[in-house]
């Protein structure tokens, strides 16, 4: 018996291990393949959208305008947004081709074009009276479109911190809506020793280590108090108003909601709302929703400013978040595809979503900046609006981009946590930075 | 039916057996062919090169993402931080799945509804079992805070996600929460089948309560704590879904076990050459604890 | 001694009989009283008193999240932000809300059927093989081993090639495809459960239908799989829970709302920027539902199948 047991073990084991061995070529065949034939291509024209999750609303305006409009149908994926690039640079380069306009975080802008996940548009919007570029607003048209020199999307949504207030709770402070960034900090700690027991506030701050928040809380200083602009290749994390900017931070951290560590923006947004948060900074959308009855409590009781600056600095502000809209050089059917992305850039269809609740969009031209329907909208986000778009400010933009800012959010989580300085934060990203260039 | 009895020779019955027996074997093998061998030999060609997300092995580097590991001061804590997350967590859960277990013969009437009551944690996806303690966790309209708000009015708010160790510790009792009914499964399951002709003999020599516990009921009931504290163990190194969700991670770097650290390097700087190693390192060390731990498991069941 | 076939389902009366194996720690009663085995379902007061105790906290502290969500659930979004404790009034809004708002049975039917598929490709592959292993003595001593350390490595090790392989077959964002790589996933803690339902049957009951002229397939699909039947539905039961439960896999697998999975679709509802705690509470009670009433009816199967399963 046992004998027997031996033999068929023995030759059953070559035979399976030659199946598993040809498993694995294939396999690694597979996953070394670049190109190939990609699935769906379908006679019908099927538009395929990739969208994030914040921008849900405005994607499914936009697919129901564009089908009214054209005809077209139009698929729209929802993603979350840490995901969007994975999934476009997965897309592209494994050969599955699923996408056919791609909305990206302007910061990857960089990264997916090297990769070749969005193409060069240059000539088509350049040659395009009806696209209007000049019209975009130029400080954010730069970084959510251009690598190289090229033009590589659309921007849908631009995306910047304001300095939203509380009237009521500064006012029974006796606290003066800040313009420096050391006036926030002061108003910050006077109304949290004040209101703490009460479970209000002086601020709150993003920091959560996602780039969307501790990202925006940082950038929102550096913006405001360098003396020039930030540079999308290298930001100046090595000046002493960098470390400044880092600083400020961490002094108001002990009198902001707590734990800032813990905060991200689905968190300050209701706590804000329900009248807990005496100043946050936050995108201009804020200002609708806080109009909401249903969903805020302090309707009518805030106030919205441009942020705060630093001694050298001067009114500005960071695009935190962004988004723009490229074409996958994959597409089947590249002409609707930027058919679809002049539309979601157009005018009128900023217009439109500008002046729409829930839509998460904000404006990206000029003539949609000073509308006077946006103004009759949010009459005082559109004015403050209008101060800062102009002098909006970078994030980098670099194909090195995400790690840039991965390592941006360590050292500054570290810091927040208390096991860096200021100092210490700045040139370890620094160092890291340059290791990444180099 | 006889018949064919006679005239299948004991040869070739057992060469049919032997062909049997392959056949039935291939389709698993095939599976692990292709959730097990495949992504390993992607991982083991991943590491020994240079891959990003969309361009895999682009350049062949031997060891350089081996020797990037030992100096990096992310991988080798993070593998320390996925011991001191997993072993505590599966110690936590044991023990008290162990008290429980032994308690519940008592509940026999209600026994089923009891059961299912202590079950609700397993059954809850792990996501959700992540947003709802991140919940009562939070430092503001959280329940824990809540509760210490009204008994202590006015005081601080307690960091448990955004403060170390507790942040660590934290995530270590939602783990115990969510997987000790597993544990109290097996060893009430484990229980059950004890006979108790040994303790009705026990009773009979007059030991007591105590004796018979140590001496009796947990020498029986060993195997099984291997076999349970084995299969925690394991579960509690492939966690994800908590850090994911309840901490990111943090705060700073605080709960960052192995499984996280190779999400970020993988899925937000796309190295996946990087990746592929720091997960090769990881295999090791789960190896290292797990085969010991197994080859003691096997042992004590075979000593039955 | 524990491998004294009781075979797999835990009979009341079971409990009663061993209910003499005394609670551990503290002890009330005095060292030498004997307990009567004339009636083994009796001990002393003092320990019952502290084993219902000891279940009583188990049971809040169990039950006490799942009782918040449920809370949370009906808060208004004020509820939500204040430090009440309870809600102020019923939302159900928040009910009819997440149903309208995301298509919480769409994913119902994704994770139930993908959970299912899964069930089937696992047994239909795991259960040839365990047959193999436990009575032919294919595979030898090392097949178990190598099977089962399939399941011991992280998924994210799989993720990046799984991704590939299953977007150049074509199956990618498809409930199917889905299910299938989970069952595939899942085959090696099927194989290792199964394993002791299937050693547990004595060999006489094979050699028996050997003498019958039977073949091993034959063997297998009419002598077999019935006295295993019991621990096969246990195990069906834990992969359908395991599966079902998944986050990582479907996350990556599955990009379109016509085949995500309700783990993903809760994560999801996270992603904007105002997060609607109520409804999401809603919809994951929604969720959770068919996983607890399956546990309601199924314990009984459920303690059956772990018990032969592990102890072995």
């Amino acid at each position: 018996m046992s004998a027997q047991r031996r033999t068929s073990f023995r030759s059953s084991r070559p035979r399976v291990a030659a199946t598993l061995a040809a498993l694995t070529a294939a396999g690694l065949a597979l996953a070394g393949c670049a190109g190939g034939s990609g699935g769906g291509a379908d006679g019908d024209k099927t538009l395929k959208v990739l969208i994030a999750a914040p921008q849900e609303g405005a994607g499914k305006i936009l697919e129901a305008d564009f089908e009214k409009e054209t005809g077209a149908k139009v698929e729209v994926e929802v993603v979350p947004y840490d995901q969007i690039q994975t999934k476009a640079i997965l897309d592209a380069q494994s050969g599955t081709n699923n996408y056919d306009v791609i909305q990206y975080w302007y910061t990857s802008v960089g990264a997916l074009a090297e990769s070749g996940a969005i193409e060069d548009i240059t000539e088509w919007v350049d040659g395009s009276a009806e696209i209007d570029a000049p019209d975009f607003i130029q400080s954010i048209f730069g970084p959510y479109t251009q690598y190289e020199g090229k033009t590589y999307g659309l921007p849908i949504d631009g995306d910047m911190h304001v300095l939203f207030y509380n009237k009521e709770i500064l006012e029974r402070n006796g606290v003066e809506v800040p313009t420096t960034w050391e006036e926030y900090t002061a108003a910050a700690e006077k109304i949290t020793a004040a209101e703490k027991a009460n479970g209000i506030y002086g601020s709150a701050i993003l920091g959560a280590k996602s780039a969307f928040n501790i990202g925006s809380s940082f950038f929102n200083r550096l913006a405001t108090m360098i003396p020039g602009t930030i540079d999308p290749e290298m930001p100046q994390l090595n000046t002493p108003e960098a470390v400044e900017a880092a600083q400020a931070m961490l002094d108001v951290a002990p009198y902001a909601l707590p734990s800032p560590l813990e905060i991200g923006f689905e968190q300050a947004l209701p706590q804000f709302l329900s009248g807990n948060v005496a100043m946050i900074e936050f995108w201009t959308d804020l200002g609708t929703f806080a109009q909401d009855p249903e969903q805020s409590k302090v309707v009518d009781k805030w106030g919205v400013a441009p942020l705060p600056i630093g001694p050298k600095g001067h009114v500005a502000g960071a695009l935190d978040a962004g988004w723009a809209m490229g074409i996958s050089p994959n597409a089947s059917d590249k002409d609707l595809a930027k058919e679809f992305v002049a539309f979601a850039s157009s005018k009128a269809t900023n217009e439109k979503l500008i002046t729409t609740t829930g839509s998460g969009v904000d404006p990206i031209r000029t003539s949609t900046l000073e509308s006077a329907k946006y103004k009759e909208f949010a009459p005082a986000v559109a004015a403050v609006a209008a101060e800062v778009f102009p002098n909006a400010q970078s994030w980098p933009t670099s194909p090195e981009a995400p790690e840039m800012l991965q390592s941006l959010n360590d050292n500054l989580a570290l810091m927040l946590q208390g096991s860096l300085t200021a100092e210490q934060a700045m040139s370890q990203t620094w160092d890291a930075w340059q290791k990444l260039k180099g | 039916m006889t018949q064919s009895v006679l005239t299948s020779s004991p040869g070739r019955r057992a060469r049919r057996t032997a062909w049997a027996g392959r056949t039935m074997l291939t389709p698993v093998l095939l599976a692990i062919a292709i959730v097990a061998i495949y992504p390993l030999g992607y991982l083991v060609a991943s590491a020994f090169s240079e891959s990003s997300l969309g361009r895999p092995f682009t350049e062949w580097v031997s060891f350089a993402n081996f020797a990037e590991l030992l100096g990096d001061g992310v991988t080798f804590p993070s593998l320390g931080r996925s011991l001191l997350f997993a072993i505590p967590s599966t110690l936590l859960a044991l023990v008290v799945g162990f008290i429980v277990a032994l308690s519940l013969d008592a509940a026999v009437k209600s026994g089923r509804i009891v059961r299912v009551l202590l079950l609700l944690p397993l059954m809850t996806p792990p996501v959700m079992v992540a947003v709802i303690w991140k919940l009562m966790l939070a430092p503001t309209g959280g329940l824990l805070n809540n509760l210490g708000q009204i008994l202590v009015p006015g005081s601080e708010p307690f960091l448990f996600l955004g403060s170390s160790p507790s942040a660590m510790i934290s995530l270590i009792v939602v783990d115990a929460w969510q997987w000790t009914p597993f544990c109290i499964l097996l060893l009430y399951a484990a229980l059950q089948t004890l006979p108790s002709e040994v303790y009705e003999a026990a009773q009979v020599d007059g030991a007591g309560v105590w004796q018979t516990f140590w001496k009796i009921t947990f020498p029986l009931i060993l195997p099984t704590i291997a076999t349970v504290l084995v299969l925690k163990l394991v579960v509690s190194f492939k966690v994800f879904d908590l850090v994911f969700i309840m901490t990111s991670g943090g705060p700073g770097f605080d709960t960052t076990v192995s499984s996280y650290s190779i999400y970020r390097t993988a899925l937000q700087t796309f190295d996946v050459g990087a990746a592929a190693a720091q997960t090769i390192a990881f295999l090791v060390l789960v190896t290292i604890i797990i085969v010991p731990l197994n080859a003691v498991r096997q042992r004590l069941h075979r000593e039955d | 001694m524990s491998q004294l076939l009781r075979g797999p389902s835990p009979d009341e009366e079971l409990v009663t009989r061993t209910v003499v194996v005394p609670a551990a720690r503290r002890r009330r009663t005095p060292k030498h009283r004997v307990a009567s085995s004339t009636r083994p379902g009796r001990t002393s007061a003092g320990v019952t008193a502290l084993k219902w105790v000891v279940i009583g906290v188990a049971i809040v502290v169990a039950v006490l999240p799942i009782l918040y969500m449920l809370g949370m659930s009906f808060k208004s979004p004020d509820d939500i932000l204040s430090t009440r404790i309870l809600p102020s009034r019923l939302a159900f809004e928040n009910w009819a809300a997440a149903f309208q708002n995301w298509p919480i049975l769409t994913y119902l039917r994704n994770s139930i059927l993908s959970a299912i598929i899964a069930v089937i490709v696992a047994l239909i592959i795991s259960i040839p093989a365990n047959f193999a292993m436990a009575r032919l003595r294919a595979g030898g001593k090392q097949a178990l081993g190598l099977i089962v350390s399939a399941y011991v490595a992280p998924p994210i090790v799989a993720i990046i090639p799984l991704f590939i392989l299953v977007r150049t077959v074509g199956l990618m964002d498809t409930v199917v495809g889905l299910g299938i790589v989970e069952g595939l996933l899942l085959t090696p803690v099927a194989v290792w459960l199964l394993d002791g339902f299937f050693r547990a049957i004595p060999h006489e009951i094979d050699e028996a239908a050997q003498i019958d002229g039977c073949g091993p397939f034959r063997t297998l699909w009419s002598v077999i799989l019935p006295l295993t039947a019991p621990g096969i539905v246990a195990v069906s039961i834990i992969v359908f829970i395991l599966v079902y439960n998944d986050f990582l896999i479907p996350l990556l697998l599955t990009q379109s709302d016509a085949s995500q999975t309700l783990p993903v679709g809760i994560a999801l509802m996270q992603g904007g920027r105002e997060v609607m705690f109520g409804q999401m509470a809603a919809a994951s009670l929604a969720g959770i539902i068919p996983v607890y009433l399956l546990a309601l009816f199924a314990q009984k199967w459920l303690v059956g199948g772990l018990t032969q399963g592990s102890i072995k």
